[in-house]
């Protein structure tokens, strides 16, 4: 395994790798650091690039945007106290109190350098772990597979945080859009109103684009004329950034405990499918709290939240690389932008890729471990023009971002039909998110809508006999996981109101 | 200002080119609508012959996986495509087999045939969990348990036809479990959640690993690179089963688009570079140029007809 290892290193050390690797880095750090563009949305951006390289040239440049992105949140939200992506909120929580105490080095740094230790322990988990847990996935039948997507919805409503109804009902439009279109089965014509382009469905990639990119660029640039976009930078003023990095890589390593924990956070969250780095940095972050002997001081600036929250969130991007690698289901919206392109260049993910596409899946290892000191080296190097990228009027940077979406959808197939789709739901993902609806339990509905459907008419077609599903030990055994965390999803929400009618009465 | 005129120099000169050309077929890109998924068997074999139709052509040929509803919706889409030599259509035996289950009302005639390309042996595999050794074992095991020994199949496709036939000829009774496409049916396999499937020589490196078993092969001879795996017709089965691909265009393409389609066709897979990735497929080459493909066509489509009703999976 370290030969192989060590041959994907020099493979991605080669320019043709390696180039395409460090512009994604540095597309994802800066595509992370500008608020209002999320890493689905850089990822989307750099997708049409990516169909002209090399299969692993291409899977190269997306983990770096990956990587990259999830560090690059951290600049906006310590130095601006505007998380760059949702899986920096929590970072702003101490990281911007920090840097307004006049320590906005040392609260950048330790965020990067958590970044860097939390993403390399998420790699060392992901290139140990893959090839076991492929083997396992083998054993997975349809029983276990339809349990886990049921596992997955479950958590994703529940982690909604607007409300437990509006996650579900978000997970169910999801599920519902996947229903139109030739049925997986039977072959069977549902809901395509005659029309020959809908009897394939909606192709995913553009419902996700105008979901996730288009919608959310729209309700950007409703902000547009808000002054707020450049007031955060008055708030720091010119921060000096110079510090001792090896006293703040011993502030980390000093906490062994606090590191490790976090980064497991983030692996665990990364290897359940869809539900992505915006709940492992917020997990983590509580978790560091409930666990610290001094949780009251958290908020006002203190290092252990910067380091819980950024290394969670690096950590489980290594985590949802396993989940597509040893699945072949995406961990989350990016994971399922990354399986599009691997099926694009004619690689089929699932439990025989590591076997089979041994140079690919190692190439992908290598990239993502070299991403991290590529980051911090960008991150390094760049902090201060980045700054001034997030100064960039939205003006010019949406109409951007919105042509690259186009192409996007086009050139995935070449037919307009994509781009019609793509427009379809960017109005239809922007009405929902005026709405208030979460659109992260949607897109979990949209991915596994078909992949739910299939694993149960499978189970039933290989036996009638429906209590396997609970008979079956790992089938068994993911439903009760499902049941508890719609239970202590409900239990959290009457937690926090409760809380909230609390703090009411103080008034 | 200068460049400015050179650009607008280049353009020009590139107009009046593209003027002159256009009675040259072809002066623009070529779209090969594939219509199944990127990275599936089909997919596999169109690939690698698009850079050589290209270059014989001497125009990008860009592949467009339009997949979904077995394959019907890309079927639709090359149908409905300008007939002027610049659509393309990558086909399998799968046209016949779903016009007769009435998915669809487009049949092999709304195309002219361009050229036959390969063809692929189905093998009948079997998972490593079952207690088979052989040919023999599964027989006597299906008798003794008709309807419970699974087969991971596309319905209604090729992959569900050729179980189905070797049902009918050993007089067993099987049943079918839905998984689309080879890839799905070998997770399914490798993992013991099916017994049986439809594969290909592709699949080889698994059976040396001791990872799947194959019954037995339906081509003509025994394949000189697993020369252990006995024949259907050995087996006293008279079936040869092959999936065989092929290119079409529109019906009402002008002769002389055809003409150069079928000739870079026919160059481009005589090529040993195309030989070399069919073999990685588990398929050899098998080309026919337009008038034999045209028979070819009218006479697998009176055998699909018979083994569709054969089957009962005529739609009514």
């Amino acid at each position: 395994m370290l030969e192989l290892l060590g041959s994907g290193v020099f493979t991605i050390l080669q320019w043709k790798f390696f180039l395409p690797l460090f512009l994604g880095t540095l597309a994802g750090v800066i595509g992370g650091a500008v608020p209002g563009v999320t890493i689905t949305m850089t990822i989307i951006v750099i997708l049409p690039f990516t169909y002209g390289l090399e299969p692993l040239a291409g899977l190269a440049a997306m983990t770096g945007v990956y990587v990259g992105g999830s560090a690059g949140g951290l600049i906006t939200a310590c130095l601006l106290g505007i998380p760059g992506t949702p899986s920096a909120i929590a970072t702003t929580f101490d990281g911007f109190p920090m840097a307004r105490n006049g320590e906005p080095g040392r609260a950048l740094w330790l965020g990067v350098w958590a970044s860097f230790f939390g993403g390399l322990l998420g790699g060392a988990f992901l290139i140990l772990v893959t090839a076991p847990l492929a083997a396992i996935a083998l054993e997975f039948g349809p029983w276990e597979y339809f349990s886990l997507f049921v596992l997955a919805m479950a958590m994703v409503a529940g982690l909604a945080e607007a409300s437990l109804v509006k996650g579900l009902m978000a997970t169910a439009i999801g599920l519902l859009i996947t229903v139109i279109g030739t049925d997986p089965i039977g072959n069977a014509l549902r809901f395509n109103f005659g029309s020959e382009f809908l009897s394939a469905g909606f192709p995913f990639l553009p419902v996700l684009i105008g979901i996730f990119a288009f919608a959310q660029i729209m309700a950007d640039v409703e902000k547009v004329r808000d002054p707020q976009q450049t007031e955060g930078v008055a708030a720091v003023g010119q921060p000096t950034l110079r510090i001792s990095h090896l006293a703040i890589i011993w502030e980390i390593l000093s906490r062994p405990v606090l590191l490790l924990w976090s980064t497991i956070v983030g692996i665990v969250i990364g290897v359940l499918p869809a539900i992505g780095g915006s709940a492992a940095n917020m997990m983590a972050y509580d978790q560091a709290k409930k666990f610290s002997p001094r949780p009251e001081k958290f908020g006002t600036g203190v290092p252990e939240g910067i380091i819980a929250s950024e290394s969670s969130n690096n950590a489980n991007v290594g985590g949802s690389l396993v989940t597509i690698m040893a699945f072949g289901i995406p961990g989350d919206a990016v994971t399922a932008v990354m399986l599009g392109a691997m099926t694009i260049h004619g690689i089929q993910s699932g439990p025989l890729f590591v076997s089979q596409n041994a140079e690919i899946a190692y190439g992908i290892y290598a990239a993502y471990i070299l991403a991290h000191p590529l980051m911090v080296l960008i991150i390094g190097l760049s902090t201060i023009f980045i700054l001034k990228v997030t100064a960039v009027r939205l003006a010019v940077l949406a109409p951007v971002v919105l042509v690259l979406c186009v192409i996007g959808a086009y050139a995935l197939n070449n037919t307009m039909g994509s781009v019609y789709v793509l427009l379809l739901f960017g109005v239809f993902g922007y009405v929902l998110v005026k709405a208030g609806f979460p659109l992260a339990p949607l897109i979990l509905g949209l991915i596994l809508g078909d992949q739910i459907e299939l694993n149960l008419i499978r189970a039933i077609m290989t036996d009638a006999n429906p209590w396997l599903f609970l008979t079956r030990p790992i089938s068994g055994g993911l439903l009760l996981a499902a049941a508890l965390s719609v239970v202590f999803a409900i239990w959290q929400h009457l937690r926090h109101q409760q809380r909230i009618s609390e703090a009411d009465a103080d008034f | 200002m200068k460049k400015l005129f050179s650009c607008l120099g280049a353009v020009l000169l590139s107009a009046g080119l593209a003027a002159t050309a256009s009675a040259q077929f072809p002066d623009r890109p070529v779209k090969m609508i594939v219509p199944w998924a990127a990275g599936g068997d089909t997919d596999n074999i169109f690939r690698p012959l698009a850079p050589l139709l290209q270059k014989q052509l001497g125009q990008p040929v860009v592949i467009a996986n339009v997949g979904g509803a077995s394959g019907t919706v890309g079927a639709r889409e090359a149908k409905n495509s300008a007939a002027d030599g610049y659509t393309i259509y990558a086909v399998h035996d799968y046209i016949h087999l779903v016009h007769y289950a009435g998915l669809t009302d487009i049949s092999y005639k709304d195309f002219e045939p361009i050229c036959l390309v390969s063809a692929t042996p189905s093998v009948l595999t079997a998972s490593p969990k079952t207690p088979w050794k052989d040919w023999a074992g599964f027989v006597a095991d299906a008798k003794k348990r008709p309807g419970e020994i699974t087969v991971g199949a596309t319905l209604g496709s090729t992959s569900h036809i050729f179980p189905a036939s070797v049902e009918k000829a050993a007089g067993i009774k099987l049943k079918y479990v839905s998984y689309d496409g080879l890839a799905p049916r070998m997770n399914a396999i490798l993992g013991g959640h099916i017994d049986l499937t439809d594969s290909n020589l592709t699949q080889k490196g698994k059976v040396e690993a001791g990872q799947l078993k194959f019954l037995a092969i339906a081509s003509e001879k025994r394949d000189p690179d697993m020369p252990n795996v006995p024949t259907l017709k050995e087996l006293g089965l008279n079936i040869v089963y092959e999936v065989v691909r092929g290119l079409m265009v529109p019906k009402g393409t002008p002769a002389a688009a055809r003409a150069k389609l079928a000739d870079a066709c026919a160059k481009a897979t005589a090529e040993a570079e195309f030989a070399d990735s069919m073999k990685k497929q588990g398929t050899r080459v098998s080309f026919l140029n337009e008038k034999d493909y045209a028979a070819f066509l009218d006479k697998i489509d009176g055998e699909n007809k018979a083994i569709m009703a054969d089957l009962g999976l005529m739609k009514k």
